[in-house]
């Protein structure tokens, strides 16, 4: 029998045995190829986001530069300034990093975590709960995705934190369904009907025994659905539709086309926040991926591309929730049979 | 059995559309006690007297002056006669004629958007497929990875900034008088074609490739089973094989799927419209946001989500009658 450890040892082993796996994982990402590639571009945007008062030159909230309006990238002003106020915009690209990132992760991770708890929930428990749950994500899914979240912030408001609040809302679905698949697998498994026996109760066993096992899914998909929610976010703004007083990259995408970009052809005005987004989403799929592909080493590469475009369809918030939706397809058959290639159907929706 | 769950299952979409209903009913109520205050809210200009007139008649008009239980009845009771409210517009026009009206211009994008989508994307995914690992294969996984991080709006942006304004080939906005004069001629339907051009193009490239992505991993999944194997033991040509047994099963599921994929296009084409000025659906939904107009924007939500709800029970029987390996039964 171990000595009974005190609390601050049992929290320090906690804590580096967390951060001793974190740092083997990024040591996995770190030696594939494509993972290099993501992991380097989301800590560059997650510096560019942390710095960004030292990094751009200019305030970008500055309107009174009168002699500066619709300069083309120059020296001074690396990407130009905008036709009508003068504003510089890379500095304005740098502050909205902000936005894109805070708004993405808070909500991929809040996504995670609301997913994996129903999803678990459902899977484990059964019954009621489960029916009740399966069936709150049947009616989500038919509600069209970009209406209701244009519904919600017209009548919650359109601050900061009500817009994650909203995504999450509306996100939770397609996690929580792969999740539960996945649980009512590992439900039947061994070490989870030992656990049984031996009389654990069924709150440990869920937090013990099941949630681990479904790790790697959560971890990917806070990757993925952050990514997706970046688009989303950049969509709502394009739209007039997110927080007003933010600098984001759809907000200027959306000030270019009305301030007259296309007109008077400052290209750079569209080009640098599209490529944000682009850097940002880019980045952060890039990243997702190759983590299923470490958690999952049978799933092929071109299978979880797969799973990502056939949701892609013109619209970008369907595409997220879509996206997320198209787990379920990583179906309790598939896991069980060891994740081989197989189109789903669907019919299981 | 077959029949047993053909009911179940028409039972369970009525069940999901009423939930529906009764969400859309009360989503515009949250956090306000009256409906009129959505209608007509506090100005600043107006004493207390005055507003309450206001919104007395408001009440009245739109039915709002009765218990939200007796309100809700009488919306359902509206619904079954096929009226989906008042408009809060100016002249108070009925949802369903506004919506009448702009749904042809909606659809003429996306069913646009779908079958070229669908053509091209089919044809590419299979030469995909067929070519596996080759520079085709390679071209489809590259450009969908690139493709999937671009939002459409920001390459209708770019499109409308080189086809638009710089080389003018093609309208930048939607010309304003298109749908007033517009007639069944050669000259009006070129209009139009001329017109959708951009919208359609910005949006057809992500749904290509969408639905080549689905084609080449169907034909490629359908390819491992065991019946085109025996198909090939039994000495049946290459041509043969890929086109009566390998594509026709693998198309199923993707031409299935098209009732879903229209109204995720008109859910998503809100923006696109919007970058366009089209005059559609989408634009009708925001201009109803800007004022609003919640009786319309959810008379919007309501079609829409009963056309998802409709398209995916009609895909679920068409496989059950069509797909003898599908086992009928409650697989949750």
């Amino acid at each position: 029998m171990k000595a009974k450890r005190t609390l601050g040892q049992r929290f320090w082993q906690g804590i580096t045995k967390r951060v001793s796996g974190a740092g083997a994982l990024l040591a996995k990402v770190w030696a594939h190829k494509q993972g290099k590639v993501g992991l380097i571009m989301v800590s560059f945007l997650v510096l560019v986001a942390i710095f960004a008062p030292s990094i751009a030159p200019y305030d970008p909230y500055d309107v009174s530069q009168r002699a500066a309006k619709g300069l083309p990238p120059s020296r001074e002003h690396l990407l130009g300034t905008t036709i009508n106020t003068g504003q510089d915009i890379f500095s304005m690209l740098i502050y909205g990093t902000r936005v894109s990132l805070i708004v993405g992760v808070t909500s991929g991770v809040c996504i995670a975590f609301v997913g994996s708890i129903l999803g678990v929930a459902a899977g484990y428990l059964g019954g009621a709960v489960d029916t009740l749950l399966m069936r709150l994500v049947d009616i989500m899914l038919v509600i069209p995705t970009l209406p209701l979240v244009i519904v919600l912030t017209n009548v919650l408001g359109r601050d900061f934190w009500i817009i994650i609040l909203i995504f999450v809302a509306l996100g939770w679905t397609g996690l929580a369904r792969t999740i539960r698949s996945l649980v009512l697998v590992l439900k039947n498994s061994n070490y989870v009907k030992a656990a049984e026996l031996a009389g654990a109760s069924r709150w440990h066993i869920m937090t013990r025994h099941i949630l681990p096992g479904t790790s790697h899914l959560l971890i990917m998909s806070t990757a993925l659905s952050s990514a997706g929610i970046m688009v989303a976010e950049a969509g709502l703004s394009f739209l007039g539709l997110g927080d007003p007083t933010a600098i984001s990259w759809g907000k200027m995408l959306a000030e270019a086309q009305s301030g007259g970009a296309l007109l008077f052809g400052a290209w750079w005005w569209i080009l640098a926040p599209g490529l944000g987004i682009f850097l940002a989403v880019f980045g952060f799929m890039r990243l997702g991926l190759v983590l299923e592909e470490i958690a999952n080493p049978r799933m092929k590469r071109t299978s979880s591309v797969y799973k990502l475009f056939k949701s892609l369809d013109s619209s970008y918030v369907e595409e997220v929730f879509r996206s997320m939706d198209d787990y379920q397809k990583i179906g309790a058959a598939e896991v069980a049979s060891g994740g081989g290639q197989h189109y789903g159907t669907g019919l299981e929706a | 059995m077959k029949l047993s769950y053909v009911i179940k299952r028409i039972l369970y979409s009525l069940f999901v559309f009423a939930v529906v209903i009764t969400l859309n009913f009360f989503i515009p109520r949250i956090g306000v006690e009256d409906p009129a205050e959505r209608y007509y809210p506090p100005q600043g200009n107006m004493s207390d007297l005055e507003y309450e007139i206001v919104k007395q008649l408001t009440r009245e008009q739109y039915g709002f002056h009765v218990s939200t239980w007796q309100q809700y009845v009488n919306y359902l009771k509206g619904l079954a006669k096929g009226d989906l409210g008042t408009s809060f517009r100016p002249g108070s026009p009925k949802v369903w004629d506004l919506i009448k009206s702009r749904l042809p211009w909606t659809l003429v994008l996306s069913v646009s958007t779908m079958l070229i989508g669908l053509v091209v994307g089919v044809l590419f995914g299979v030469l995909a497929a067929v070519k596996r690992g080759c520079w085709q294969d390679t071209l489809l996984l590259n450009a969908s990875t690139v493709m999937v991080a671009l939002p459409s709006f920001f390459i209708a942006l770019i499109l409308s900034f080189y086809l638009g304004f710089e080389w003018e080939v093609f309208p930048a906005y939607t010309d304003p008088n298109m749908v007033s004069d517009f007639s069944w001629t050669w000259e009006g339907i070129s209009r139009v074609a001329r017109n959708a051009a951009l919208p359609v193009l910005s949006m057809m490239v992500g749904s290509i490739i969408s639905y080549a992505q689905g084609t080449r991993n169907a034909v490629i999944a359908v390819t491992n089973e065991d019946f085109v194997l025996t198909a090939r033991a039994k000495g049946l040509t290459r041509n043969t094989i890929r086109y009566k047994h390998i594509l026709r099963n693998s198309l199923l599921p993707i031409v299935t799927s098209l009732g879903m994929s229209v109204s995720g296009l008109i859910g998503g084409q809100v923006v696109i419209e919007q970058v366009f000025n089209w005059n559609g659906m989408g634009t009708l939904f925001l201009e109803a946001n800007n004022t609003n107009d919640y009786p319309l924007m959810m008379g919007i939500m309501l079609l829409l989500s009963g056309f998802t709800i409709l398209s995916i029970l009609v895909t679920d029987l068409v496989y059950v009658l069509l797909d003898p390996r599908v086992t009928v039964g409650d697989k949750r």
